[in-house]
């Protein structure tokens, strides 16, 4: 059986949302906004590399996760659904 | 970080050609180094008298750094500017081709080997147009550590030439910004693993700049170092090169800034103060040292 983890995964893109907004320069979006499979960067949220430095980081010190290969951070990176699963599969 | 594709679009136009470089480095071969400066004057004097693009380009530093001159004493000191890049770009080659010796005075070196021995993250080099940050580079080998150079593809050839970089024995490499996230994962992983990454603080090509005071004017110069630096609390060292004679660079890394976000302010507010430092030291240099500055690039604009 599935060993239980602290954080569900609904628990986890919240918590991601909450830090986005929080971290990021994102102006009069509320967490509550952004939704699941909302594309991160480019189009979408319109989130830039320079963004993506402060979500490897909150990465690094709220879930204890490091992002080191870029292909790999390409598929995380797209939406939050995404990180979320990532979050929750590596915690 | 990664260009937007306004800037994707802006044409750098490279001067020279391959009749051109092999004339100099004929000349290098058969007259030596201080003859082949000679050649220069009458190049370099084509360039002013035909070249308006190139002309125009080193005004836009010439007009700020030389405000009180008439227009044709600012000639002169354009004209003075493209003998001294000439004058580097043959040095780069006469370096790499193992034609000249250069004597590279390396000022603050023993404390860069204290910062990286005592820093369990990387460094943050911030390079910049003023004097030959290629050489400065290979003076850098020394410390033993991988320089990873954030450069466009398009940039890759020429300077992997002048710096033989990226054979698999070497240890300066190269991370494109081309890719996806403008290689900020791969910055972010070598920084944590004690590496030196460089990056090229005054040119945006289309990057996130903020508005600072350089010369006594507006200029927009790039804070992406700054906002990884501050992200991965590494520090940021200034990396200046100075051609002092003929044979003999002084390169200088006595300059660190150590960009870290304190919760009480904004974000842009402190990135902005960093760039501010980092302009300044430029400002200081290229007072001292005007035709050492090749920022054929009007910074001034918006």
């Amino acid at each position: 059986m599935e060993e239980q983890k602290e954080m569900e995964l609904p628990e986890i893109r919240k918590k991601l949302k909450e830090l986005l907004v929080e971290n990021l320069s994102l102006e009069d979006i509320k967490p509550e906004e952004i939704k699941d499979d909302e594309i991160l960067f480019g189009e979408g949220l319109g989130l830039d590399s320079l963004d993506a430095v402060e979500i490897v980081v909150l990465l690094q010190r709220n879930f204890g996760i490091e992002i080191k290969d870029m292909k790999e951070g390409q598929k995380i990176f797209y939406s939050i659904d995404t990180l979320a699963n990532y979050v929750y599969e590596n915690m | 970080m990664k260009p937007n594709k306004q800037s994707q679009n802006i044409n750098i136009r490279k001067r020279g050609n391959k009749f051109g470089f092999w004339f100099f480095k004929a000349l290098l071969k058969l007259f030596g180094l201080r003859k082949t400066y000679g050649f220069l004057y009458i190049v370099c004097l084509y360039y002013l008298v035909f070249d308006r693009p190139a002309v125009s380009a080193a005004m836009s530093y010439i007009n700020k750094r030389f405000p009180n001159c008439s227009y044709l004493i600012r000639l002169l000191h354009v004209y003075r500017l493209f003998i001294s890049q000439g004058k580097q770009l043959i040095d780069r080659y006469a370096s790499v081709s193992g034609h000249t010796r250069f004597d590279i005075q390396l000022n603050g070196y023993n404390e860069l080997i204290a910062l990286l021995q005592n820093n369990k993250q990387g460094i943050i080099l911030l390079t910049s147009h003023v004097g030959s940050w290629q050489i400065a580079l290979t003076a850098l080998k020394k410390a033993g550590r991988t320089v990873y150079l954030l450069m466009r593809s398009e940039d890759n050839k020429a300077v992997q030439s002048s710096l033989n970089i990226d054979r698999e024995q070497d240890n300066i490499k190269i991370i494109s910004p081309d890719q996806y996230l403008g290689g900020i994962v791969e910055i972010m992983d070598v920084l944590k693993k004690g590496h030196i990454v460089s990056i090229m603080g005054d040119r945006t090509y289309g990057a996130k700049s903020v508005e600072v005071s350089f010369l006594d004017k507006k200029a927009w110069f790039p804070f992406s170092g700054f906002a990884v630096a501050a992200a991965v609390e590494s520090p940021v060292v200034v990396l200046l090169s100075n051609k002092v004679s003929a044979c003999k660079y002084i390169v200088d890394v006595s300059n660190i800034i150590y960009p870290r976000y304190d919760g009480k302010y904004n974000k842009r507010q402190q990135l902005h103060q960093w760039v501010q430092n980092y302009v300044e030291i430029i400002e200081a240099f290229v007072k001292k040292y005007p035709y050492q500055c090749f920022l054929f690039h009007d910074v001034w604009s918006e």
